[in-house]
Parts: structure tokens; C-alpha cells; sequence
């Protein structure tokens, strides 16, 4: 591949980064990246994504754009209001960076699905908003080697994690797999989410993808970053992986077949 | 050592300014093996210096020679070496 030479112009002041450089941009652009929600993560993720060259990006969501929406979705404005999240995505996207090759998936992520549509990724992003679609994506990602980064937020803070299963990360599940179902009240709708930490969240989701994809820096791995901007705190908190976990440990099965994810009874 | 017994390449970047100037220079390095050398043209003054500091500073490149080839037109022959 040769950059064209409105790419060196359009990428010039990653490609001067020394982590970067033309071999780094030729990387990005031939990457192949799948985002699962395209609300207050997945926005700035996807965003973010497209503008560095990101040559193919998947972008998965079933839901139209509300206008509660706005105050922290920052690909979807007041126009799009009742349309098509993917549809109003990919119209900033693709007028943002037309080289990068957009996948629309008008659906909703659950079992039957969920391993088609990740398959062949280099790296999956989660911008999900609840626990059941989180841990089908950290399932159904370890059982097909993808690397991938889950972040979640709530009110004024929020907490990342990426997971390497080739090197055997601790996963979500080894953290997380013990919490049946969300406290009630502890959805976005109804304990509400202010909009920055959203963006910072969805910001270093997008941020550990290209250092994945580029292999340079440290990953947020085998720890939790734990951000409260009511407080202005960035904790890293490690945790270890559970060598019983039914995802990722030592007698690990394909859940994503067998178990009852429940994520068509998410409260919405 | 000389230039004319190793590899040598050649880059125009004159009417370019910083930091294309170094990026197009990073680009052309990227392209070669340790040892070779890069013989860059440029007119932009500021970067006869930016160039070699950047290269430096990414363990690219070192300067070899710098040579105002053209003093009315201020042109210079910048030749790298990769290392």
C-alpha cells in the first residue's frame, strides 16, 4: 500500500508521532475494528476511529437516535432524531473520513449473532450500555481470540478495562461474572450520566485500539481504570484473572451457546 | 566512508514547510535499509535544522553533510543516513 498523497496530508501529524509513522498508518488503515453501540461510547470510539484511518469499521446498533440522546452522543444531532443510530453514524463518519470502509449491523447483539458479527475483527470495542451485552461480548471475543476493551459509566464516573485473551488478561467475567443483573436504578436512564465521561471513557476505548492495532504503550490490562470526575480521580486498580472463571480460566467452555444471557430482557 | 558507494536515494521536498518537510523525509527513510543514504532537497530554512533534530530525536537518521547549494534561491542538499 502507498499513501496517496492527501493521506500523508490528512494523517500528517499522527504519521510524525515516531509510534506512528507511515508503516503505523498503513497498519491503522488496513485494521479492521467492530463497535458494538453507537450511543455515548461508541460515539466518540467511532469517531475518533474513522478520523485516524481506521481502514474498516464495523458499527453495530438496532436502536434510532431520542432526543434524551444528545446531551452525551455526540455523532447524533437534533435532525436525527427518531433515525437509524447506524444510519445517522455513518452520514458523520463517512463524511468526516471517506477512507475508511464503514459495515452498517442494524441489530441487536445476543447469542445467535454475536460471534458472526465479530468474526474477523482485530480488535472489538464495547460501547454497550448494560451487563448482559458485556458479557456476551467478553465471552464471545475470548472464545474467538479477539482482543477487545470494555468501558462502562454511570453518573460521574466510569471504568475501562481491555482484554488480550491470546495472553490470558483477566476478563470481565473474572471481575464482573458474579453480579446476576444491574442493582435496580443503576441504568443510564434512570441514575443518568453526565456527558464528558462519556467522551474521556469512550476516548481511551478508541485510544487502546490503536495502540493495540500499532502494538506500542501499555494496555489496560490485568487492571481496572476507574475514572469519577466529580472528583477528578483516575485510579488503577488491578485485578487478577480467576483461574476458575467459566470464560477465559483453565476448563473454559463456549458459553455464548449454553448460557441465558438475558440480554432481550435489558430494561431500556 | 562515501555516499557514492552506498545505496543512495533521492527527495525533492522543495516548495514543502514543516513538518511536512520531516514527515515526507520519515516517509522516504521508512523505505530503506540501515546504512543507506537519503539525499533530501529543500528550501524551507527552518527546516535545514528541524530535519536532523527530528530524525535524531526518532533514531531515523544522522546527518551526513548539509550543503547550501544555492545561496539566491536558498536551496539546500541535505544528505541523511539511515540508521
Amino acid at each position: 500500500m502507498i499513501l496517496s498523497e492527501e493521506q500523508i496530508n490528512r494523517y500528517s501529524r499522527q504519521i510524525v508521532l515516531k509510534e506512528v509513522g507511515g508503516i503505523g498508518q498503513k497498519k491503522l488503515l488496513d485494521s479492521k475494528i467492530t463497535i458494538v453501540g453507537l450511543g455515548a461510547l461508541g460515539s466518540p470510539v467511532a469517531y475518533y476511529l474513522s478520523a485516524a484511518g481506521i481502514g474498516n469499521l464495523k458499527i453495530v446498533d438496532y436502536d434510532i437516535v431520542d432526543i434524551s440522546n444528545l446531551h452525551r452522543q455526540i455523532l447524533h444531532f437534533t435532525k436525527d432524531v427518531n433515525r437509524e443510530k447506524t444510519e445517522s453514524a455513518y452520514e458523520k463518519l463517512h463524511a468526516l473520513n471517506p477512507d475508511c470502509n464503514i459495515e452498517l449491523v442494524k441489530e441487536r447483539i445476543i447469542p445467535s449473532n454475536v460471534k458472526k458479527i465479530i468474526n474477523g475483527s482485530d480488535f472489538v470495542i464495547d460501547g454497550s450500555d448494560n451487563l448482559p451485552t458485556k458479557m456476551l461480548i467478553n465471552d464471545a471475543c475470548i472464545n474467538l481470540k479477539i482482543p477487545f476493551t470494555i468501558a462502562g459509566v454511570l453518573r460521574f464516573h466510569g471504568q475501562i478495562m481491555t482484554v488480550i485473551p491470546e495472553s490470558k488478561t483477566t476478563c470481565y467475567r473474572c471481575i464482573f461474572g458474579d453480579i446476576q443483573e444491574a442493582p435496580t436504578g443503576m441504568s443510564c436512564s434512570q441514575a443518568g450520566v453526565i456527558g464528558p465521561v462519556t467522551g474521556i471513557l469512550g476516548c481511551i476505548e478508541a485510544n487502546e485500539a490503536i495502540k493495540f492495532i500499532l502494538d506500542i504503550g501499555d494496555l489496560i490490562v490485568n487492571k481496572i481504570l476507574y475514572v469519577d470526575l466529580l472528583v477528578n480521580s483516575y485510579d488503577f486498580i488491578n485485578v487478577y484473572r480467576d483461574e476458575n472463571c467459566i470464560a477465559c480460566g483453565d476448563n473454559a467452555q463456549d458459553l455464548v451457546q449454553t448460557l441465558d444471557y438475558g440480554v432481550d430482557r435489558v430494561c431500556q | 566512508m562515501s555516499v557514492k558507494n552506498n545505496k543512495k536515494k533521492e527527495l525533492d521536498i522543495r516548495g514543502k514547510i514543516c513538518p511536512m518537510t520531516f514527515i515526507y523525509t520519515k516517509l522516504a527513510l521508512e523505505e530503506m535499509n540501515k546504512g543507506e543514504f537519503l539525499e533530501v532537497l529543500l528550501d524551507y530554512p527552518p527546516a535545514v535544522e528541524n530535519i536532523p533534530y527530528s530524525c535524531k530525536r526518532q533514531e531515523l537518521a544522522e546527518v551526513f553533510e548539509i550543503k547550501e547549494i544555492d545561496a539566491d534561491k536558498k536551496v539546500w542538499q541535505l544528505i541523511l543516513r539511515k540508521i
